[in-house]
């Protein structure tokens, strides 16, 4: 039979609703989901199973053959102590990266939204670090955060003798000896690389919280300041924050998994160093699987990437639904 | 908002966002005014955002045997022709264009027909594919970057443009953004096309893209802004081979040799990568946020 060979491998049984099978629309239909269908099965899921099944071997490229390790890779990973801090140099860019630049894009936007003038410019101007190639403002934060010729440093030196010494022992600290090498120390630079994780996407944020602001009823505004709700506060607690709900979490799960994907700071400016404070785990991906040929633990560290990825949207899903059960 | 803001809260207000701002802007002005001055200037932080544009001498030119007075040049001239010569950055930026457009095309034409079936045609499965989809959604394509390296390399492709291209080809955010679009097209505008004899692939390309363009604009904002900042998986797939190079790329290539003295040619360089997309940005503010709003609002 015709249908069979046009839709092989949906008809196993026949449909339920149509009982003449090969219309000109569903055939239509077919031919126009085909080329989507074998993309995203080879793009996309087939690399899932791929990477599921070479993280339980020693596979590396140009070899014949490869050994099954059991979960040997994944034993590794939360064992030895590269990996360890791998997982905390993710962590840690993850848990103050996701928190400030959407507590910053929700501030900025509540700030703008508010303003009876000039607001768009300041919209302008938040936004353009989403814009720009995260590696060119790398390399130009770099440069800015140099310690002997950056402007920051400069800046920072050009305060010593002032009050600032006095109100802060660090400050003071700077002066006496040098102000922080940023990249180069281990006790700064992985804050370094989230400071620049922030300054990138807060303004992506933002404009998604401006977005939710405008759907906020005014009507809601009156109805609690009827009910006693006088400060600004009181508003955005009562009104405005839970009104944001399903941008936030719309947010929260965008800014995570961007987060988790950081790269091109730590490839173009810290390699990973010092002592592997910044040692992220897209990087480890990188610089274990693709320089150095290690390709089952790679594999496993795209899998537990997978894992969180996979659980955070999930979570997502379940509070968005969670709170249309309760509205 | 309700309750006025009186003139004080107005002012801190602004203070609050102008002290951010200076701190947003900070790298853009570093990049552009160190664009424009001499090493020495560089190195002594001075000649203010411009610079002097004293005449300054190419002491690589020089070393290269030339006369002293042939390798005087005004420092701006100086980093943005060094931007250029060095590498070929035309080449860069001309990649830059064929691997973005190429992508976006690939995906809009792949999008566009499954997104109109999924929204308007009626076949057994479609709910399955659907259900595909919404699960794709989930994978993110930079965390599976490991097995399609592999895949390609496998398949001899790595160092080509078609390995720039291929792994981004299938965009199930933009089958889901426009099928969510097609949705809210009356159906009686594809019924009074099919009684004009149009077939179902005419009606994709001469009906349904056209009302489409606002979907299309946000979805395009998207893809090219992600493919034309990308860094990471050109750094993955082009291993040796510069005439394959991307402008992040090229970059980077520049900060290789990390000589003090190419701080200018390469402020030069992150300044002509980053351009394009910022000015495209301010010329269509308003398109962009909206687009970006359009997105988020699933």
């Amino acid at each position: 039979m015709a249908v069979d060979v046009a839709t092989a491998p949906a008809m196993e049984r026949p449909a339920p609703v149509r009982r003449k099978l090969l219309t000109a629309e569903s055939l239509a239909g077919y031919l126009f989901v085909a080329p989507a269908i074998v993309l995203m099965l080879v793009i996309l899921i087939a690399p899932v199973l791929i990477a599921a099944t070479l993280s339980f071997t020693d596979y590396s490229l140009g070899n014949p053959g490869f050994e099954w390790v059991g979960t040997e890779n994944y034993e590794k990973m939360f064992s030895r102590s590269t990996y360890t801090k791998m997982l905390t140099a993710s962590a840690i860019y993850v848990l103050v990266v996701v928190p400030v630049s959407i507590g910053l894009g929700l501030g900025a936007a509540l700030l703008i939204n508010s303003l009876k003038r000039f607001g768009d410019i300041y919209k302008t101007i938040y936004f353009l670090p989403v814009m720009a190639a995260l590696l060119a403002m790398a390399i130009v934060w770099e440069f800015s955060l140099h310690p002997t010729i950056g402007i920051v440093n400069k800046v920072l030196a050009s305060g010593c003798g002032g009050f600032l010494e006095e109100i802060s022992d660090w400050y003071a600290a700077g002066c006496a000896r040098n102000f922080p090498l940023w990249f180069g120390d281990r006790d700064y630079a992985i804050w370094t690389v989230c400071f620049i994780g922030i300054w990138q996407g807060f303004g992506f944020n933002m404009v998604l919280y401006l977005a939710g602001l405008t759907s906020v009823p005014r009507e809601l505004y009156h109805a609690a300041a009827m009910d006693g709700a006088d400060s600004a506060w009181d508003r955005f607690r009562l009104v405005t924050w839970p009104m944001l709900g399903p941008t936030t979490v719309f947010v929260v799960t965008i800014a995570t998994i961007r987060s988790f994907q950081v790269f091109d700071t730590v490839e173009a400016i810290t390699q990973g160093g010092p002592s592997k404070t910044t040692y992220v785990m897209m990087f480890a991906i990188y610089e274990k699987a693709i320089k150095h040929n290690l390709i089952g633990i790679g594999a496993a560290i795209t899998v537990v990437f997978l894992v969180f990825v996979l659980l955070l949207t999930l979570a997502q899903r379940w509070l968005v639904e969670r709170r249309v059960h309760y509205s | 908002m309700i309750g006025q803001s009186s003139p004080f809260s107005e002012a801190l207000k602004h203070a609050v966002l102008i002290l951010g701002a200076l701190i947003v802007i900070l790298p853009f002005y570093v990049m552009v005014s160190y664009s424009l001055k001499s090493p020495r200037e560089i190195e002594t932080n001075t000649g203010g955002f411009f610079g002097a544009q004293e005449q300054m001498v190419d002491e690589y030119c020089v070393k290269l045997g030339n006369a002293r007075e042939d390798c005087v040049e005004t420092p701006v001239i100086y980093n943005y022709t060094q931007a250029f010569k060095k590498a070929p950055l035309l080449r860069y930026l001309l990649n830059g264009v064929i691997v973005t457009a190429s992508i976006f095309f690939i995906q809009v034409l792949v999008a566009l027909p499954c997104a109109y079936a999924l929204s308007k045609l009626k076949f057994w499965g479609r709910d399955v594919v659907f259900g595909m989809v919404l699960f794709c959604l989930l994978i993110p394509v930079h965390a599976i970057a490991l097995p399609l390296y592999i895949m390609l390399a496998k398949a001899g492709m790595t160092n080509t443009y078609a390995a720039l291209v291929v792994p981004w080809t299938i965009s199930v955010f933009g089958i889901f953004l426009m099928r969510q679009f097609f949705k809210t097209v009356p159906d009686d505008l594809i019924d009074a096309a099919r009684m004009d004899g149009m077939n179902e692939f005419s009606i994709v390309w001469k009906v349904m893209l056209p009302t489409a363009i606002p979907a299309l604009l946000a979805f395009a904002i998207f893809s090219v802004v992600a493919h034309w900042n990308d860094y990471f998986w050109p750094r993955v797939v082009i291993t040796g081979n510069r005439d394959l190079y991307t402008p992040p790329l090229g970059l980077r290539e520049f900060k290789g040799d990390g000589d003090g003295s190419y701080w200018g040619p390469m402020m030069a360089t992150a300044t002509i990568i980053v351009t394009p997309l910022i000015v495209a940005f301010l010329m269509a503010q308003k398109r962009f946020i909206e687009g970006i709003t359009l997105t988020g609002m699933k």
